[in-house]
């Protein structure tokens, strides 16, 4: 039984991982056409990063998930907190609406805003991009910072606004610390949401920002290049660091 | 961290700033320019050139309307294109005092009736929808009209392009119609010929068909002429097959949309595409027809007699160009529907 | 306290504003846009009609909502039951392990799913890894056809939302209380039976959640589809970028996007029942 048990999970692994292995090893075949073996090179790599608007296309996406993931913590934090510790009105309209928002498909969040800014008569561009972006990643944060806090003990606050404290030195002193670490989890998680997302960026980007899964897309749809292998092998590696990093970083600050 | 939010606020406010001036935003087909031909035009000019592709005249028109014609410098559409978009008020007449390259091209291009005197258009390059067959396969080889597309052993070998006028066309021209039949009876009769073809298609591709044919993915593929050039030029079993029916000539067009930002770069642009070293070299590379007379008289032999580059006059006699279909579009658009969802 | 209250009234009104402007009138406008109709002039004219909804329901538009809801389950389905033992398992594995296999779970997961759909492209391709294997073991004489099915677009957005499903199950399988089974095996249940009458309505919300986060983005990613299906598969996400992004039928489109949000609204009122019956039950 438990031999069975490795074996099963073993496979699973293998089809997870085997189209990204083979993908990385081939971004180093020197055969243009065929997928045979003709010996390593790393002449893809160099076309790749010698191609200026595909550079261009990852520093904007680069940019705006900073941006986007910066933007989000704050405002999802902010959110959280006002639902947990503030009475107001439409609270739970709130709460359940941003759990609805993280579950919705991506294909309706993108069209939403495209229609929410043709109606507003914006431009499509990094801002609209941006606020995009934004709109996707709280709900996460949100959910995640709310979690933290709900398992809070209470009486620290009271006891800073016994002592005092307003709200908003409650904030800044003694919530802000004590979820930090759901927060920058928060921040990698809309991190990785932006730099990943294929179709909210499709229906929300204008012609002046090209960002990366996009560039991707026009160019997977001309079949399969070596150039395009070795770009995704690179995603791979970098995805691979960035959460190993971010369990570190996480574990320590826990 | 406030400080960090600031700075790199400031920091993309100022490339955009900064980058205005020198820039050129191409919209046009993925695989319709070299590459190197950008570069080379950025190395003459400092003028950084960004293309972003689509593969349809519908998705091209569809992005100009949403962005209301700003965002792009210069966009390629088809001649029937050209007229719908000059008729909504999308394009920008040509200033030709910039296009001092104007004279290259063939006169009999010029002119026409979709955009008279040229005021909003020029021609960047020609060609036809046919057949590219890949002659290993005996079934493939046969084939001398799209009614031999309908054969049972083509089921599963076959490549349409994902363009509604040019699988409309093929129904259209095995019922002896026109191409630009605006007739609604006809169209549909014209849809229920092409709904049992759908069972054969293994792929609908217009970015980069050729790519299914190398890849023996297909053996039959309806495509543009360049990308049949191409795929002869790495296989030499593929060969380009006039249809007896009749096929489909389209003309691309250099214009500039009426919001376009950098309206001098663009006219740059278009005057150093028609350069006759530059035509040439781009029509060696994507093997469409090039309408520019300069261009032609630099090309090798072995190009300008290559019938999949330059048909023969007994194909050309067969060939019939796009235009406009008007308000007739609809009944078209309704059948693709069908077809696509089969 | 002054500026306490100035603090709180800015973020709960800035909570406010911000969730109206990009979470509530996206969404009116869209609901509203499903009852107006196109022109040449405008992508949207105002005016109320059923009639896009009516479009919605003939032959042709309700295949692409059939097949796309068939193909969808069936890539939920597959990617449950691959997933449930998997995650079984990984909830039963020892600590430090367990963190690293984990770990190996979230990479694909981050990794951006169009490169992973690509990457399966250079797997099934005619000259890809498969066929190269099997061709050169003497399995098969010509390569197989793999790319441009049906079963290829199945198999790329299983690949892709797999670990959607694994983790939601696993979270919900490692907080299952291990003490319900041995009770369920004291009072002689099979393993069977401890499985379905016990497991099963317990992750209940694991098994709800992941087929969510499976199913619903299964009928909206366009690109699967697009890359490995040879744009043959029109399914509900191809439909509504065509009509926003080619055909211009913003009313269409708009109407199909609130038929997928009340597919939603569905699917979620099942988690939330499911998950009340669940605290109902451990209370």
């Amino acid at each position: 039984m438990r031999k069975l048990r490795i074996l099963y999970a073993t496979l699973v692994f293998v089809f997870l991982y085997l189209p990204l292995g083979v993908m990385v090893v081939y971004s180093f075949n020197a055969s243009r056409f065929s997928m045979a073996w003709k010996g390593f090179t790393l002449d893809w790599y160099v076309k790749l990063f010698s191609n200026a608007a595909l550079m261009q296309a990852a520093l904007n996406s680069l940019l705006i998930a900073a941006l986007a993931a910066t933007c989000s913590s704050i405002l999802g934090t902010l959110i959280a907190m006002a639902l947990q510790r503030w009475r107001f009105p439409s609270r739970k309209v709130i709460h359940t609406s941003l759990f609805v928002m993280m579950m919705s498909p991506d294909i309706v969040i993108g069209i939403s805003l495209l229609v929410l800014f043709m109606a507003l008569s914006l431009p499509l561009g990094v801002w609209t991009l941006l606020m995009a972006h934004v709109t996707l990643c709280v709900p996460f944060v949100s959910i995640t910072v709310y979690g933290r806090l709900l398992g809070f003990d209470p009486h620290v606050v009271e006891a800073a606004r016994d002592l005092g404290a307003g709200e908003y030195e409650v904030f800044r002193h003694v919530v802000l610390p004590m979820v930090f670490p759901a927060v920058l989890a928060g921040w990698f998680l809309s991190f990785t949401l932006s730099i990943d997302d294929v179709i909210i960026s499709f229906f929300t980007t204008g012609p002046t920002f090209e960002v990366l899964p996009l560039r991707i897309y026009s160019m997977v749809r001309l079949g399969l290049k070596p150039e395009v292998n070795a770009l995704c092998a690179i995603m791979i590696l970098i995805t691979a660091v960035a959460v190993f990093v971010s369990q570190r970083f996480l574990k320590e600050k826990s | 961290m406030k400080r960090l939010v600031l700075t790199v606020l400031s920091l993309m406010l100022a490339t955009q700033v900064l980058a205005a001036s020198k820039e050129l935003y191409v919209y046009n087909w993925s695989e319709y320019m070299p590459d190197s031909v950008l570069a080379d035009f950025t190395k003459e000019t400092g003028v950084k050139v960004i293309m972003s592709t689509y593969d349809s005249n519908e998705a091209l028109y569809a992005k100009i309307r949403m962005v209301e014609a700003k965002g792009y410098d210069l966009i390629v559409p088809s001649t029937d294109f050209v007229a719908r978009m000059h008729k909504e008020g999308l394009l920008m007449p040509l200033d030709k005092g910039k296009l001092t390259n104007l004279s290259n091209l063939d006169p009999k291009l010029m002119n026409q009736a979709f955009d008279p005197d040229n005021t909003y258009s020029v021609p960047y390059m020609w060609g036809s929808t046919a057949i590219a067959v890949n002659t290993k396969d005996p079934a493939a080889a046969a084939i001398t009209s799209y009614a031999d597309l309908w054969k049972p052993e083509l089921k599963g070998k076959l490549l349409l392009p994902n363009d509604m006028r040019g699988v409309l066309g093929m129904g259209l021209k095995r019922l002896g119609y026109s191409l630009n039949e605006t007739d609604p009876v006809k169209v549909a009769e014209a849809c229920e010929l092409l709904l049992p073809l759908m069972e054969s298609v293994r792929v609908f591709d217009s970015d980069s068909p050729k790519q299914a044919l190398l890849n023996n993915e297909v053996q039959a593929a309806v495509l543009w002429n360049g990308e049949a050039y191409i795929a002869s030029g790495e296989n030499p079993d593929i060969r380009y097959v006039y249809p007896a029916e009749g096929f489909s000539l389209w003309v691309d067009n250099l214009c500039i949309p009426k919001n376009a930002a950098n309206v001098d770069n663009a006219h740059l642009f278009i005057d150093y595409l028609l350069r006759p070293e530059v035509a040439a070299f781009i029509c060696q590379e994507m093997g469409y027809s090039s309408p520019n007379l300069a261009a032609q008289a630099l090309l090798p032999e072995d190009v300008r007699d290559n019938a999949i580059v330059y048909p023969a006059p007994e194909d050309m006699a067969l060939g019939e160009f796009e235009t406009d279909l008007g308000p007739a579009v609809k009944a078209y658009e309704e059948c693709w529907m069908r077809l696509k969802t089969r | 306290m002054k500026n306490d209250g100035f603090f709180k009234l800015a973020v709960i009104v800035g909570v406010i504003s911000w969730m109206a402007i990009f979470a509530f009138v996206p969404n009116i406008l869209v609901f509203l846009a499903s009852f107006s109709s196109t022109s040449t002039q405008n992508f949207i004219e105002p005016g109320f009609s059923l009639s896009n909804y009516a479009r919605l329901m003939d032959t042709t538009h309700l295949s692409i909502l059939l097949s796309s809801l068939r193909l969808s389950g069936l890539v939920t389905v597959i990617c449950l039951v691959t997933a449930y033992p998997f995650a079984a398992i990984l909830a039963r594995t020892r600590k430090p392990l367990r963190n690293t296999l984990l770990l190996l779970v979230v990479i694909p997961f981050w990794t951006n799913s169009l490169v992973r759909t690509y990457a399966m492209t250079a797997m099934i391709n005619s000259s890809g890894i498969v066929n190269n294997v099997l061709l050169s073991l003497g399995i098969i004489d010509t390569p197989l056809a793999m790319m441009y099915t049906p079963g290829a677009v199945v198999l790329g957005l299983v690949y892709t939302l797999l670990p959607f499903m694994i983790l939601p199950l696993y979270a919900a399988l490692e907080r299952l209380d291990r003490r319900y089974l041995e009770a369920a095996r004291d009072l002689g249940a099979s393993p069977w039976r401890a499985f379905w009458k016990v497991v099963v309505p317990l992750t209940m919300p694991g098994i709800v959640s992941g087929c969510m986060l499976v199913f619903l983005p299964g009928i909206g990613m366009f690109y699967v589809s697009d890359v490995l299906g040879g744009a043959k598969a029109m399914l509900l996400g191809n439909f509504i970028r065509d009509q926003f992004l080619t055909t211009r039928d913003w009313p269409l489109g708009a109407a199909a996007s609130v038929t997928l949000t009340v597919l939603m609204g569905v699917m979620l009122l099942l988690y939330w029942k499911s998950a009340a019956r669940l605290g109902g039950k451990e209370a």
